[in-house]
């Protein structure tokens, strides 16, 4: 870029440079948490919406440290990590060496610049076993709302942030930034394809002081859904039709600006078009928690993101949306588990979600419901292994949904073998209603639907021994800022009793 | 402030690279077509447009960062080509080039650099041309855009409903009416007959997915818009309202009405002087 950021270079390879603006302007975040260990994140963005950041092409370094307070006086680690142009000057840590289940504060320096201080908290050690609390997020369309509801989720201190995708959408963003009415360069008018536009896309979101908040204020633990990539893509398979060999470039490009803005592991680093996003973390004896890819090993949809009945492919048996490898491992990794709740994060809703009066089904076929047998093969094994409290996390819908899990659905007089609560969306789909006719519908229809809203917000949980505790926490209004969170419905499960109740 | 670091052996691990960088190499070759690219200096005339390549010829995956700059008297679109690239596959991206109305003819470059590879392109301004279309290439004027539509796609020449989705416009606002779009001119210009192409294709019929209910008007010097036709009820592909001539600074539709209710779907909007 002209003008914007030459740093010069002295004999002695120490930056100086003549670019004055702040750097740290898209936050920290810190993620995936181990007893041990735990991911710290940032990136360098003088011009979060110029090409390349507002940086020039070379290697900046980035010093950081993390301590055990937040004024910094007891230190217990730090070193020099390299902000490279390959990688959108972004900087991933992985902090060895950590005590497990402890608070720790990091923050980053770059050419005499700090950033702002991250909280983070490593993961219990295994055999430990304390409540934890956790925050369950998704879909977050910045041109529908602001993001009150992060504020909510800082409040209420969460020991870990869970995001179970749509953290960008891949369709233009207008120039007023939709209800944000906020100016938004016209680079951003259309639909995403290059490794630019998605790293601006990214750069655009994490401009939100709400959601720097969030990720300053806990380890966040995420996985994508379709529109980090495309809205409703499926394997190689584009919504728009384009040949496979296009489609994987973009698929590479949107893995790439997702690995480099989120608080990864270099295990989950693309390698080209195949990113590694299925993967195990555990909370001492807890929780044992199995994180999930839906949409890069699936079968195509048998429509695009419609409710439609049943039909011979939606009950193929063959047919998958896990692919046959991260099946067997979520099988295996829930049946050696010796954890007290066995929690699997992912995309899409699991539980039967009839919306059509009377005997006939009209289901949402781009999420379980339209992989029957997939879903049959994964419930059937959490019965057979007898996985102890099986609770599954959902996002996607933009609505509130807490269901049974039960191998059959169309008999509920057989037992509930698990539970799934599905969390709204942060701000996809503006303010939203308690009740609309499809969650009326699910409420009617479903007898192991237990609750049901369409309103904004986020889902705030607590495990104990005794009790998984799930509040929805609705905002009243995301339109306008300044909107005010409160819980809509409390529902819990108890201890080896599959299945939820309102509280 | 922070203490002053001090050197300690840490067990700390940092990521690194997992993928090869193409800064450097000489396994990268740019690609851009048309040469020359011609540009017209009207704000939605279509033209100036340039798409943009990578191709991989190294044995190995890699990431790849363009830099585009180019003459002071361009706009370009965009500033930077990114991609993963595949071994021996061409990798596009478009960009527009554009000019302020009344640059004079001049033959300018746009350059395109990864590494030590360069392309320079050569930049045609073209004269405007004559036009029987005075709306073709004028600046358009909308109440609001679809993030997936261009505000210039009613007015860019292309009247084939078949490629609405690359070449048409609609507004942002689902649902909710009336909708505006249409042009404002830099000086009074006389149109007698405007012609409306709304979508109709085999797969959206104007009967479910076109423009149902719209005004056309005219505003002539600061005065109030003068509505010259209300259409009702439309559910035909091609409207064409004739009228006295007049010399006018803007013209726009307000549309009140889809047929699917939901999207206001201009392929086209001309006019003429008779």
């Amino acid at each position: 870029m002209s003008g914007n950021l030459p740093d010069l270079v002295d004999a002695a390879g120490i930056s100086h440079r003549t670019d004055k603006r702040p750097l740290f302007t898209l936050g920290v975040a810190s993620g995936d948490p181990l007893p041990d260990a735990v991911v710290i994140w940032t990136r360098l963005a003088p011009g979060p919406l110029e090409p390349f950041g507002g940086m020039d092409d070379r290697t900046v370094d980035v010093e950081w440290e993390v301590a055990e307070d937040a004024t910094f006086r007891r230190v217990v680690r730090r070193g020099t990590a390299h902000a490279r142009a390959e990688y959108a000057h972004t900087v991933h840590v992985d902090v060895r060496g950590l005590r497990p289940w402890r608070h720790y504060f990091y923050r980053f320096r770059a050419a005499g610049q700090i950033s702002p201080v991250g909280r983070t908290r490593t993961a219990p050690a295994p055999s430990d076993e304390p409540a934890v609390t956790m925050a369950v997020a998704s879909c977050q369309a910045f041109y529908d709302g602001f993001y009150t509801a992060y504020q909510d989720v800082v409040r209420r201190e969460h020991d870990v942030v869970l995001f179970l995708g749509d953290y960008i959408y891949e369709v233009g963003v207008g120039p007023t930034a939709g209800v944000r009415n906020q100016a938004v360069p016209v680079d951003f008018a259309g639909e995403i394809f290059t490794l630019d536009e998605y790293r601006a896309r990214y750069a655009l979101h994490k401009t939100d002081p709400d959601l720097q908040a969030a990720h300053a204020a806990a380890p966040w633990i995420v996985t994508l859904d379709d529109h980090e990539v495309e809205g409703n893509w499926a394997g190689y398979v584009s919504e728009d039709g384009i040949p496979h060999d296009d489609f994987l470039v973009r698929r590479a490009n949107g893995f790439r600006a997702y690995w480099e803005h989120m608080p990864l592991r270099l295990d989950q680093s693309p390698d080209g078009p195949s990113i590694r996003l299925h993967r195990h973390l555990r909370y001492g004896r807890t929780a044992d928690l199995s994180v999930l890819d839906t949409r890069q090993f699936r079968d195509d949809q048998t429509s695009t993101g419609g409710w439609l009945p049943p039909d011979e492919v939606s009950i193929d048996p063959a047919r998958t949306i896990t692919g046959d490898a991260q099946e067997r491992w979520l099988l295996d990794t829930l049946g050696r588990s010796t954890s007290r709740w066995n929690v699997v994060a992912q995309q899409v809703a699991m539980a039967q979600l009839d919306r059509k009066t009377g005997p006939e089904l009209e289901l949402p076929m781009d999420t379980w419901n339209g992989y029957a047998a997939s879903r049959d093969r994964v419930l059937s094994s959490v019965r057979d292994q007898d996985v102890r409290n099986f609770v599954v996390l959902t996002g996607d819908l933009h609505r509130s949904v807490a269901s049974d899990l039960r191998v059959n659905f169309a008999d509920p007089s057989t037992p509930a073998i698990g539970t799934e609560f599905v969390t709204t969306s942060i701000s996809s789909g503006k303010d939203g209603v308690d009740a609309d006719a499809t969650g009326r519908a699910l409420l009617a229809e479903n007898p192991h639907v237990k609750y049901q809203n369409v309103q904004r917000g986020y889902l705030s949980c607590r495990l104990d021994r005794t009790q998984w505790t799930s509040e929805f926490r609705i905002v009243d209004r995301v339109v306008t800022p300044g909107g005010t969170a409160s819980t809509r419905a409390t529902l819990v499960v108890e201890d080896g009793r599959p299945g939820t109740h309102l509280a | 402030m922070l203490r002053r670091f001090t050197l300690v052996a840490v067990p700390l691990t940092l990521l690194v690279p997992a993928v090869a960088v193409a800064t450097g190499n000489n396994h990268l070759e740019i690609s851009a077509t048309p040469q020359p690219v011609e540009v017209v200096p009207l704000p939605c005339f279509p033209a100036g447009r340039l798409t943009l390549g990578m191709t991989n010829t190294g044995r190995k995956p890699t990431i790849a960062d363009m830099r585009v700059s180019g003459d002071a008297a361009l706009t370009l679109s965009r500033h930077q080509f990114s991609s993963y690239l595949p071994v021996d596959q061409l990798v596009k991206a478009p960009l527009e080039i554009t000019v302020p109305r009344g640059t004079a003819p001049a033959t300018h470059t746009v350059d395109l650099t990864v590494g030590k590879e360069s392309l320079h392109v050569p930049v045609v301004i073209k004269p405007v041309p004559a036009r029987d279309d005075v709306l073709l290439g004028e600046q358009a004027v909308a109440s609001s855009t679809n993030g997936n539509m261009r505000l210039c796609g009613g007015v860019d020449g292309n009247a084939d409903s078949a490629q609405w989705g690359a070449s048409g416009w609609h507004d942002n606002t689902k649902g909710v009416f009336p909708d505006t779009y249409g042009v404002d001119f830099v000086q009074p210009t006389t149109i007698g007959r405007v012609v409306l192409q709304t979508l109709d294709s085999t797969t959206y019929p104007a009967a479910v997915m076109g423009i149902r209910d719209f005004d056309l008007q005219v505003r002539t010097g600061t005065g109030p818009w003068t509505t010259i036709q209300e259409v009702r009820a439309n559910t035909t592909g091609r409207v064409t309202i004739t009228f006295e001539p007049r010399a006018v600074e803007a013209v726009q539709l307000v549309i009140h009405d889809s047929n699917d209710h939901g999207y206001s779907r201009i392929v086209e909007l001309e006019a003429y002087s008779n």
